[in-house]
């Protein structure tokens, strides 16, 4: 098979290498902001709970999540395994990384100092209204940074998905690696992941720097 | 004796601030016992006092950002504290809007402009947009901040920081404001711009309650001054009086430390 042929395939999959970067996005940041805030919740169940639940999905593989979510089903209660391998796959994905975001949030908030709080109820402002137009709009200039670096990583660990047979680009490339005895699949992989998150480093940082209005 | 305090000192109106018997401590450490005071319309008083004499956890809670174990808080007659008991949050609520606060270290929010930072509150407060924008801009005007409306509060000075964060407080058009050591955080040379904005205020008979180290301040702007210590007030009187002829020797003790 030429290389080009290779390159041709593994675009194929690409679709799907984005499919599962954006919907895990879509739902993960969301989410993990509701995670954060459960974590900090004042009823002390709750946040327990919430904790032990971030420590499972960050002390264990994503890749055993992975399975977990997919044949999961299967073995426990006999249910057929989801013909869209999409659905399992951004379920895992997006649980997993809202508890990194969960912990990022805690952070940023937890940074912003309590006189602000403070500033913002003595002038009449409700609970909702100081944590949405006063300290969020901090929080996330304060975390952007980390939150760069888990999105890097999310672009490298879709091909995580490769365990299931997702046909997203590792995926295929691996399939090709694997009839071919060659290589060069995992190069072009390679160079596919560097050029993805050169582009995501470009928005982030174009982002950023929106935020840079202020100190 | 209390009760005495708090028969008002002309025609039987209410104070504006009325605090009786207020106690509070953080876990042993008691740092305000028995704490009572009243503050007149148009009048400035000024708490002076060593470190750790409770003087800011007492503005704090008169602004409810302690919660008191004992006593009452009343804002013109009316409780706000009973017997170390909050009122409903909505009648919180509404004495906030009769009181300001203005921090040591102004406490703006730094991803608004300075303008934003003045008119927001009121604006939340359902008031009337062209209105806010004026009364905020004449604010900043009075704080010799014309032309910084569109600032943010990084490129500005401390001393112009904290004359945006009384234009703030004052937005609100409260009825009394509270000054948690407003020059402590400012470098020497900048703390003189901030007192004569205050003094200015003084002038026009804002009611004020000033947490101050600056004696000098305290002396010329006063209608009252209180010297507390070890979360009790020590003696309180006209700024002559604690001044110059202070009766107990704690406070003279105190005041000989500014005189050297």
């Amino acid at each position: 098979m030429s290389l080009m042929t290779m390159i041709v395939k593994m675009s194929e999959g690409l679709g799907k290498t984005c499919a599962i970067f954006f919907l895990t996005l879509l739902f993960s940041l969301p989410l993990g902001m509701l995670v954060a805030l459960l974590r900090m919740s004042r009823l002390k169940a709750v946040s327990a709970v919430t904790r032990f639940f971030i420590t499972v999905l960050r002390g264990t593989p994503l890749m055993l999540q992975l399975l977990a979510v997919t044949y999961g089903p299967y073995y426990l209660f006999g249910a057929g395994v989801a013909r869209n391998k999409l659905i399992p796959v951004v379920i895992a994905f997006a649980v997993n990384y809202a508890a990194y975001f969960a912990e990022i949030y805690r952070g940023g908030i937890e940074s912003i100092s309590v006189g602000q709080y403070e500033a913002a109820a003595v002038l009449g402002y409700s609970r909702a209204q100081t944590f949405l137009r006063i300290i969020l709009p901090q929080v996330v200039k304060r975390i952007m940074p980390s939150v760069t670096n888990e999105v890097v990583t999310l672009v490298k660990d879709t091909s995580i998905a490769f365990t299931v047979s997702y046909q997203e680009m590792f995926t295929i490339g691996k399939q090709i690696a694997n009839s071919e005895t060659s290589f060069v699949p995992f190069l072009v992989a390679g160079v596919f992941y560097y050029l993805f998150n050169a582009i995501v480093d470009a928005v982030m940082g174009r982002i950023e720097k929106r935020l840079d209005y202020y100190r | 004796m209390a009760d005495e305090i708090f028969a008002a000192a002309e025609g039987g109106a209410p104070s504006i601030l009325g605090i009786r018997n207020l106690r509070k401590s953080f876990g042993t450490l008691d740092v305000l016992r028995d704490i009572s005071l009243s503050v007149e319309r148009g009048n400035v008083v000024s708490v002076i006092g060593p470190s750790g004499s409770g003087k800011s956890t007492l503005l704090r809670c008169a602004t409810f950002l302690e919660r008191a174990e004992g006593g009452d808080i009343l804002y013109d007659g009316q409780y706000a504290l009973r017997d170390g008991v909050f009122a409903p949050k909505q009648e919180l609520n509404r004495f906030r809007t009769k009181f300001g606060l203005v921090f040591q270290n102004f406490q703006l929010f730094p991803h608004y402009t300075v303008l934003r930072n003045v008119s927001e509150a009121p604006l939340l407060h359902g008031e009337d947009r062209e209105e806010v924008r004026e009364r905020a801009l004449s604010l900043l005007k009075k704080m010799g901040l014309a032309g910084k409306e569109d600032a943010y509060p990084y490129q500005l000075s401390g001393g112009q920081q904290q004359r945006v964060a009384i234009a703030r407080a004052l937005a609100m058009r409260p009825e009394i404001l509270f000054f948690d050591e407003p020059t402590s955080a400012l470098d020497p040379e900048l703390t003189g711009e901030v007192l004569k904005v205050i003094r200015q205020l003084a002038e026009e008979k804002m009611t004020m309650v000033v947490v101050t180290h600056e004696m000098p301040f305290a002396r010329a702007v006063s209608s009252r001054v209180i010297f507390m210590a070890d979360g009790v007030i020590v003696e309180q009187g006209g700024p002559r009086e604690v001044f110059d002829d202070p009766k107990e020797e704690r406070t003279r003790q105190f005041l000989r430390v500014f005189e050297r």
